[in-house]
């Protein structure tokens, strides 16, 4: 069996065939035509125009009856085809500079695709995807080639992509689609919001997974975990078929619990956190009462240039906008040796994860650092906004920070430039030396949020890129809880906030944990919000003090994960007991 | 040329679909139809016939607007366009 890991963006559990589709890859490049051609080069535009427009007329008619709302998405696209402005620059392009159609095409889409990305209203920005999606069909026509696409499949398959456009999705044949694996793309990418939206599971962001997977193959998906599974063995298969029937029976009684108020049995509320890391729009932000997490990153990863000032201010504004008044928490740039930017070469390192990273990388690089904390700062004048600083080891590493944004502040003071004064500045828990002293470094920040993934590697000494050893990852043992405990306690004695923004805090189980020692704020992905909700409603706050002291006092993980099961499955018990007996 | 000015009173704004029967409206006229936004100073003139250079200018609720048209049915074209606006697009 060969496993790849990917990011769970929709979840759910899938077995089936390999699919690979392979969208049409547009190869263009800049070339020109002799002069003469000119008509008749014009000709081949105009009539790829006519041929897309009777492709996506038949795709409407086919859709209308049953699915009128995608429809529109293909009626939006015949009026792309048909935007007086692209089709006059393509023919200025082909019939003044003898551009060839293909490049013409490719050229002006692009622009006007890039046009509407500028957009500040996110719905018209997203709109560059039909922009983009037009332009392949064009494009296709141009080359001859045929239609090809995931609207009637012979059996149930899991569709492998480099990545899903629109139309591929809108026609997509969900009695077939049992399961989404794409090379690109994170949980909020146009395939993830439409894999969840049709509860079809997926796993994103998988490398090279159009090259290793082999269509007709039998592949296991685990879209909660984000695990593909190739040549499955017998075991895996019947495993996983029983988890695919436990799973449906659990969504189920899970999705009522989505916009529920938090609260544990006894009454007591606690407090549900999203973690993005875009600007776009995202459903969970209505079931949330806060945004514990905003990665920065992808400003960084996918600009070709270092990201400005003003356009990092423009993001961090668009998000605010987005958040639906959530407070949200700015993480500031976390990357180092295992990242590369276009632009900007890091040096390689032996131990990139010990190395000259995230706030250590920004206090090297003081300019870069300046820029991202001035847009993070005049954004604030426009939402409720904190900043938190990755990384962090020692005192001197927090004062280092709030250093940097008290310099920041002086200058945008000076300056008459707008921002929150009052905004508070905090810090991740991540490295256990700075977990140790959780009281000291209480006094010199204004908030805390645990990133469990780092703090799990960090504690337990386990790189969690090298797939050889993920056993020895084990965020749930006792000594996670031991110091989990001893930083919640120090902040909450300080009566300073603390959350944990890392995945421990989806992890309906840990959760349980997480409140007994004295946990209220949990940051997580989307999809977990539901389950987090609902276990967390089957206990009392005195039960999760009982059950928080028991676990630092087991011997393994397993363990942990067994008694905290059992616990569960009790009460899940009791619950469903009382259902029948008031029927 | 004719011109005149009005201002977007449906909440979506010139997005979606009030933007597609807009767009619609002016490809039934000959003269050339543009859209400015007056809120902005020295802000470009759209093509009225281009979806997408209409949604770019993001035009959103109470944006005041000037509708111009050049050609042999300007002065119907600019009229139709400002009932079709002040319509609301049939929004409440």
């Amino acid at each position: 069996m060969r496993i790849l890991k990917g990011n769970p963006v929709s979840r759910g559990i899938a077995l089936a065939k390999v699919y690979v589709y392979k969208a049409f890859k547009a190869d263009v490049h800049e070339s020109y035509f002799e002069a003469g051609q000119e008509a008749a080069r014009y000709k081949q535009f105009t009539d790829a125009l006519a041929v897309a427009e009777e492709e996506l007329n038949t795709i409407v008619t086919s859709l209308s009856a049953d699915s009128p709302e995608k429809a529109k998405i293909f009626t939006a696209h015949i009026e792309i085809l048909n935007d007086e402005e692209v089709a006059e620059e393509v023919k200025d392009m082909i019939t003044s500079s003898r551009a060839m159609p293909d490049y013409a095409v490719d050229f002006v889409f692009s622009e006007f695709a890039m046009l509407l990305e500028k957009a500040k209203d996110p719905l018209i920005a997203a709109r560059a995807a039909d922009l983009r999606d037009v332009r392949n069909r064009v494009l296709r026509i141009l080359k001859g080639e045929k239609e090809q696409n995931l609207s009637s499949l012979r059996e149930k398959v899991v569709v492998v992509a480099h990545d899903l456009l629109p139309s591929d999705t809108a026609t997509l044949d969900r009695a077939h689609v049992m399961g989404i694996v794409t090379e690109v793309g994170g949980a909020t990418s146009h395939t993830a919001i439409i894999a969840r939206s049709y509860k079809i599971p997926a796993v994103l962001g998988v490398p090279s997974a159009t090259e290793i997977m082999k269509n007709g193959e039998p592949v296991v998906l685990d879209a909660l975990k984000g695990l593909v599974m190739l040549e499955p063995e017998r075991e895996t298969i019947h495993e996983y078929e029983a988890k695919l029937v436990q799973f449906l029976e659990d969504e189920k009684q899970t999705a009522e619990y989505l916009d529920r108020i938090p609260l544990v049995a006894s009454g007591e509320r606690f407090y549900v956190g999203l973690n993005i890391g875009t600007t776009e729009p995202d459903e969970g932000f209505k079931y949330v009462d806060f945004v514990g997490l905003f990665r920065t990153e992808f400003l960084y990863m996918e600009s070709e240039h270092m990201p400005t000032e003003d356009e990092q201010f423009a993001a961090y504004r668009k998000m605010l906008a987005n958040a639906m008044g959530n407070p949200v928490t700015l993480r500031t740039l976390d990357i180092g040796g295992d990242k590369t930017l276009r632009y900007m070469t890091l040096p390689k390192e032996e131990n990139p994860f010990l190395g000259n990273r995230a706030l250590r990388l920004c206090l090297d690089m003081p300019e870069l650092f300046k820029t991202q904390l001035r847009a993070a700062l005049r954004a604030s004048a426009f939402g409720e906004m904190q900043i938190m600083f990755p990384m962090v080891g020692t005192i001197d590493d927090i004062r280092a920070g709030n250093a940097a944004v008290e310099e920041v502040k002086a200058e945008l003071r000076a300056e008459g430039i707008p921002f929150d004064e009052k905004i508070n500045v905090g810090i991740m828990i991540e490295i256990p030396s700075i977990a140790m002293i959780a009281d000291l470094a209480a006094k010199e920040t204004d908030f805390a949020s645990v990133g469990t993934n780092d703090l799990t590697q960090y504690l337990h000494a386990v790189d969690r890129m090298n797939p050889k050893i993920t056993n020895y990852y084990q965020s749930s043992s006792p000594a996670m809880f031991r110091i989990l405990g001893r930083i919640f306690k120090e902040y909450n004695k300080a009566g300073k906030p603390v959350s944990v923004c890392g995945e421990l805090a989806g992890e309906p189980l840990a959760a349980i944990v997480l409140y007994g020692l004295g946990l209220r704020k949990f940051s997580m992905n989307a999809s977990n919000i539901a389950h987090v909700k609902r276990t967390l409603s089957l206990f009392t706050q005195d039960e999760t003090e009982e059950i928080a002291e028991k676990v630092m006092m087991l011997e393994t993980q397993e363990d942990v994960n067994n008694y905290l099961k059992a616990e569960v499955a009790k009460r899940e018990q009791k619950a469903k007991s009382a259902t029948v007996a008031k029927k | 040329m004719y011109s005149k000015q009005t201002v977007l009173r449906n909440l979506t704004g010139l997005h979606a679909r009030p933007a597609s029967e807009f767009v619609a409206c002016a490809k039934t006229f000959e003269s050339k139809v543009t859209v400015k936004r007056l809120d902005i100073p020295d802000a470009a003139e759209a093509n009225a016939k281009s979806i997408i250079k209409i949604l770019a200018q993001g035009l959103s609720v109470n944006t005041p607007i000037e509708i111009s048209a050049d050609g042999p049915d300007e002065e119907a074209a600019v009229e139709k366009l400002v009932e079709l606006v002040d319509s609301k697009f049939g929004e409440d």
